[in-house]
């Protein structure tokens, strides 16, 4: 599909992404969802078109050249998606003016939605538009001229809510967390991060985080948690079970939530959340909105879809072990949607239950196959 | 450390005498600790203030790069940074006051985990080898319920045959007050385990129920005699009756997981893998300790070299016992594979629970919810009387000074490294104890005590 973008330059950008993502050298969420979103907007403002179906041609076909780079990193699948609903929003407000506004409105949760902050944004554009003519022979390029400028703002709006994202998932952060209340997490969750650091400035609490062997984010997250003055314990992920007693919150972050209202997070969350489960402490996750991915857990109902660096576990220094035992280090846990009590988005909380709905209204149909 | 001990030029360096974590000898109770701490939280805030004027303000900027962190060098495990006569040298930080402020909360709310009091010199007469033990005990050179019990019993016969009772007592009376400060002494090192504590109820009944007018040696030498049949009864042929029994339980085929290293646990496996069964072995481990590396280095050198033994001809050696090795975040992946979890014990609660290596609770809940039988095995020796309910009431915390790692050295105000070393898996998760009295549920496990008469050494 890589010849629906025409000019170089463009197959150059895609092309580098893809490789930095096969590479892993650009990891976490939403590093690859900026990623991806800067070099949609470049393919867009480059490559030439003279209809909405050839423009969803290309843009379908760098996504799936990106996603099948890092079938793992769920959010350059989600961004594109997002970008393709932006992208039909606004040719739709420009084809048929306010009354695309019906569009994909037929579920009252959406009438609800509309007094949130978020869906306020790509309505009142379009006023602004002219008439739209696509495929004209004369001027192939009309279309696209005209309807550039808008898709840009729309892609604008998408990357400033990822680069809101922090903010807005840790702006209601106090009512979570209450004073003296003692939490849980694990990992190294930026997301996560700024949501215990938002509620310190107003509650005086106990952070204890979880070591969360291999990788040892943990360790990172504790030092970045205890530089912003919250009092902070690091333990190691076998003492979980033994302090779940005095935990009142679980704290997790995700890598990605799944339309089932499950999640793919680090190994540990769901040890975390499973003994949490059991001590009846409530598990909440801490997400952006662009984690939200139409997919089911197709692997397994439990287990690794990556893996890590073996030699994390058991290092090359036990040489007598290492060719003789096998060694084991999923890189991410599934979480069941039963073990989790509430997401905390950029846009509100919801419980799991409610998570399929937000896909829904988040990305269209036709693009869940990319 | 010594990177932390880097401070700005600018600031009055007052006496920077860091206190390696080991040397931090006579630390005082909580109490004390804390009234301590207060004093020297007011005495940092006055340097503080001092810093504050005295530094100029280009410095400031350059600060959170450098990380001159204000509370100088602090062992995590000692976090009061007990004697006041330690590093005063604080830098201006805003936060201070609500740091240490929370800190003392959080002291509070592990205030009970027993920190290790390093040896309070030596009280009283102490025996070199009850010393040497100490030492191996504080270093976790000898680790494990079941070792230092053996351990300890050894070391007491050392001590008793090396005692006279002094004119104008008798042994029966004047033997356990020589004892008991080598116990304290011992528990100075490291806090005393259930089954020490089992073993030496024990020798003080055996000891008092001596006879008065049996010649000292020979009441030395009865005693010593006992404690070899309490080690023979009580801990080896058990574990041999436990091992019979267990493998009874594996069958060809079979994956087995386990957690950490239990010495009866790889003693099951390695006679289950003698017997000829063709089984599979998950290892999972964590830190603090990391003992899995152990299990698994005994089970990969498992045959000795030959095995070839011959019926009719020459059989093949059987091949190793196939081992996975995963840290504890990877179980739920694993547990799916696995067909039984055999775990250890360090102790067990009348009420069932077991008491033992923290992340065991998590392997048992896990293979309840996965439905994979979990067997415990543990000694009668190791039962204990009371109920437990969470491992948070009584725990015991690693020292930090032997576990640490390059990467969780530099230290922050406000993070504290906690390595709570047991947990305590509640009876619903288990779904037999191997004891060599035979395979019981939890719930029974009241009625044995009294079943083996107790007093039995």
């Amino acid at each position: 599909m890589a010849s629906e973008v025409s000019n170089t330059p463009t197959q150059r950008a895609v092309e580098n992404l893809a490789w930095k993502l096969r590479r892993r050298q650009i990891v976490g969420s939403r590093a690859t969802a900026l990623e991806t979103l800067l070099v949609l907007r470049h393919v867009i403002s480059k490559s030439r078109f003279s209809n909405m179906e050839q423009l969803v041609t290309i843009i379908r076909g760098v996504g799936r050249r990106l996603v099948e780079a890092q079938p793992k990193e769920h959010s350059v699948g989600n961004t594109v998606r997002k970008v393709l609903h932006h992208i039909r929003e606004e040719y739709h407000t420009a084809t048929r003016g306010s009354a695309a506004a019906s569009y994909s409105g037929f579920s009252i949760s959406k009438f609800v939605l509309l007094g949130q902050p978020r869906k306020n944004t790509p309505l009142p554009k379009a006023e602004s538009k002219g008439t739209l003519k696509e495929n004209d022979p004369d001027d192939p390029d009309s279309f696209a001229r005209s309807l550039k400028p808008v898709l840009m703002e729309a892609i604008q709006d998408v990357l400033d809510e990822l680069e809101t994202v922090y903010d807005n998932v840790s702006k209601n952060a106090q009512n979570h967390i209450h004073s003296d209340e003692i939490i849980l997490t694990l990992g190294m969750s930026k997301t996560v991060e700024a949501f215990l650091i938002s509620a310190a400035h107003h509650r005086n609490y106990t952070v204890m985080v979880l070591e969360t062997a291999p990788s040892y984010g943990g360790r990172d997250m504790a030092q970045a948690l205890s530089a912003a003055g919250i009092s902070t314990f690091l333990v190691p992920d076998s003492s979980l079970y033994g302090l779940m007693s005095r935990v009142n919150k679980v704290i997790l972050g995700a890598h990605a939530i799944l339309a089932n209202g499950g999640m793919f997070a680090i190994t540990g969350s769901l040890l975390a959340a499973t003994a949490a489960h059991a001590h009846s402490t409530p598990v909440v996750v801490c997400a952006g909105q662009f984690k939200l991915t139409p997919l089911w857990n197709l692997y397994h109902e439990y287990g690794a879809l990556d893996f890590g660096d073996p030699s994390q576990v058991l290092g090359f220094e036990e040489g007598s072990l290492v060719d003789k035992v096998d060694v084991v280090n999923p890189f991410y846990d599934y979480v069941q949607p039963n073990l989790i009590d509430a997401f905390i988005t950029n846009d509100g909380d919801h419980p799991p239950s409610s998570i399929y709905r937000l896909i829904k209204e988040t990305y269209d149909d036709e693009d869940n196959e990319l | 450390m010594a990177a932390l001990e880097l401070m700005p030029a600018a600031q009055p360096a007052l006496t920077t005498t860091e206190a390696p974590p080991s040397t931090s000898s006579s630390q005082p109770s909580q109490k004390s600790m804390s009234k301590a701490e207060r004093r020297e939280l007011q005495e940092k805030q006055r340097a503080a203030k001092i810093a504050q004027k005295q530094q100029p303000p280009g410095d400031a900027p350059n600060k959170p790069k450098s990380k001159p962190k204000p509370v100088a060098p602090q062992n995590p495990t000692q976090p009061s940074g007990a004697d006041a006569s330690r590093s005063k040298d604080a830098t201006s930080a805003p936060t201070m006051d609500a740091a240490e402020m929370s800190k003392s909360r959080n002291l509070r709310i592990f205030s009970h985990f027993g920190l290790p009091k390093h040896g309070p010199g030596l009280k009283g007469d102490i025996h070199p080898c009850i010393v040497r033990l100490a030492l191996q005990f504080s270093e976790f050179k000898i680790c494990g319920a079941n070792a230092r019990c053996i351990a300890t019993l050894t070391a007491f016969k050392t001590v008793i045959q090396d005692y006279t009772t002094p004119p104008n007592n008798t042994l029966s009376r004047h033997l356990m007050t020589h004892l008991s400060p080598q116990i304290t002494h011992l528990v100075s090192a490291r806090p005393m385990s259930v089954t020490m504590g089992n073993a030496i109820r024990q020798l003080k009944l055996e000891i008092s129920g001596s006879d008065i007018d049996m010649p000292e040696q020979d009441a030395k030498d009865l005693l010593c005699q006992k404690i070899d049949d309490y080690i023979r009864d009580r801990i080896i042929i058990a574990d041999e009756v436990i091992q019979d029994l267990a493998c009874r339980k594996i069958k060809d085929g079979d994956v087995i997981l386990t957690y950490a290293r239990s010495s009866v646990v790889e003693k099951v496996l390695l006679s289950a893998h003698k017997q000829g069964k063709r089984f599979s072995v998950i290892v999972v481990d964590s830190r603090p300790l990391l003992e899995g590396k152990e299990l698994l280095k005994a089970l990969t050198s498992a045959p000795p070299v030959s095995w070839t033994l011959s019926n009719d001809s020459l059989l093949p050696p059987p091949p190793p016992i196939p081992c996975t090795y995963a840290l504890l975040p990877a179980l739920p992946s694993l547990i799916t594979e696995a067909t039984s979890v055999i775990l250890g014990a360090h102790s067990l609660h009348s009420n069932g629970a077991v008491f033992s290596r923290a992340g065991t609770a998590l392997v048992a809940l896990m293979a309840k919810q996965h439905s994979v039988p979990v067997l415990v095995c543990c000694e009668t020796y190791k039962f204990s009387e009371g109920v437990m309910l969470d491992g948070f009431g009584k725990n015991e915390l690693a020292p930090s000074h032997l576990f640490r790692d390059i990467s969780t050295s530099s230290q922050e105000p406000n993070l504290e490294i906690l390595n709570p070393l047991y947990d305590l898996t509640p009876p619903s998760c288990i779904t037999a104890v191997v004891t060599e009295v035979g395979l019981i549920p939890p719930s029974s496990i009241s009625s044995i005590p009294m079943a083996l008469g107790r007093i039995s050494l």
